[in-house]
């Protein structure tokens, strides 16, 4: 009988089989991980976290017919003047007009500093004048800004009503003429 | 003699964990990011207390430079394209599509309606570049920004209206722009600042 031998190639042992070696199923996670962290990265930086948030502001219609009330009375009226490089004057009670208002303007800085004068003129103002019909507080705070402050003065003052808990602040662009004579040059705008 | 030594095998560590990790933040980041859009100037907003929320859609902003210029900004490709349509018709200027297209790629914009034309001209990359002067505002409150805030309106009358004002910028501009909208009849305004802790001990009031 005719026999069929196999032989060389150099392969095999014995059987002549051919066995495929085991490869390992483990796959390098390296340069996945690499580029995982980079766009993590990426999206870290270009993500901005922080949501703005706003703040109301109501103005009176300009066309609106004015109710009849009557004008305010300085004395329960604390008038905030905000002028250059973040200054604020303030006359606590008192008209601009009066001969004493030179000498009681008072300046103050954002933050604590308006905080203390504001609520100090709250409680004196409210303790000492009782309450209108609708039942309000009879502090009010005029607001003043000028051409020398910045809308953040604005806005930081804004936020002091809320702060405060003010309920009856207006918000008025205009400064009378006796304002103008005691504040001077402190509100003028200037190019710094 | 006779020693079995190990076979020398390179430190693996395994990786499939960090990948995990990795891939788990990065999802996360992805789906929360929101891009900064081409704005047309860099703003800094004061902060205030207040934590209402902006709303992200329907919405058009108002934004003023630190050197007191004014910019428009609509949210919608869709109204930014009403928009300038509207405003063309008032100002009896015609757009072409492509124009139109590459004004609704704008988040915002600061130029006189008679300049829009020439700038929408630039090919893409150039417009970015260009100074832009601003839209014209006055105190008359007649001026373009309340024609641009009308042609929005009209274009979408759900459009919620924001102020966002630069720290730096002075008061008078901001004057003029509510000059501008109480012409509109417009006297609801937001504010949009950035937030701030309020001062310990603060509670807001309960409505």
């Amino acid at each position: 009988m005719a026999e069929i031998v196999e032989s060389g190639g150099g392969h095999g042992k014995g059987d002549g089989k051919v066995r495929a070696k085991k490869m390992s199923t483990r796959v390098d996670m390296t340069p996945m991980v690499d580029l995982g962290f980079l766009l993590i990265t990426f999206f870290m930086l270009a993500t901005t976290m922080t949501k703005p948030t706003s703040m109301t502001l109501n103005v009176p219609a300009k066309d609106k017919i004015e109710e009849k009330t009557e004008p305010l009375k300085a004395s329960k009226v604390l008038t905030i003047f905000l002028g250059r490089n973040n200054d604020i004057y303030y006359l606590d009670g008192i008209a601009a007009d009066d001969d004493k208002a030179k000498t009681d303007m008072g300046t103050a800085r954002f933050g604590s500093e308006i905080r203390d004068i504001v609520f100090k003129s709250k409680t004196r103002i409210n303790s000492q004048n009782p309450k209108d019909e609708q039942g309000n507080d009879p502090f009010v705070v005029v607001i003043k800004p000028t051409p020398a402050s910045t809308y953040r003065n604005m806005v930081d003052i804004l936020d002091e009503m809320a702060i405060t808990k003010t309920k009856r602040y207006a918000l008025v662009d205009e400064l009378t003429p006796s304002e103008k004579e005691l504040l001077g040059d402190k509100v003028e705008a200037k190019d710094q | 003699m006779g020693k079995v030594r190990p076979k020398k095998h390179p430190p693996t560590t395994d990786m499939t964990a960090m990948t995990d990790v990795a891939f788990l933040l990065l999802t996360f980041f992805i789906m929360t990011a929101t891009f900064k859009s081409n704005e047309a100037a860099e703003i800094t907003t004061p902060t205030s207390i207040s934590a209402i929320k902006v709303p992200d859609e329907k919405i058009m902003i108002i934004s003023i430079s630190p050197e007191g210029k004014v910019y428009f900004g609509v949210d919608a490709a869709a109204t930014r394209v009403a928009m300038l349509e509207n405003m063309g018709e008032t100002k009896g200027i015609s757009f072409t599509d492509l124009e139109k297209q590459k004004f609704s790629f704008q988040s915002s914009f600061g130029f006189p309606v008679g300049q829009l034309k020439s700038w929408l001209s630039l090919p893409p990359d150039q417009m970015s570049q260009v100074k832009q002067p601003g839209i014209p505002v006055d105190s008359t409150g007649t001026s373009e920004l309340a024609d641009w805030v009308y042609a929005a309106r009209k274009a979408n009358n759900q459009l919620r209206l924001a102020i966002k004002g630069d720290n730096a910028s002075k008061f008078p501009v901001f004057k003029d722009v509510l000059a501008n909208l109480q012409s509109q009849n417009i006297n609801k305004f937001n504010l949009i600042t950035g937030s701030e802790q309020p001062p310990a001990g603060w509670v807001a009031e309960e409505e």
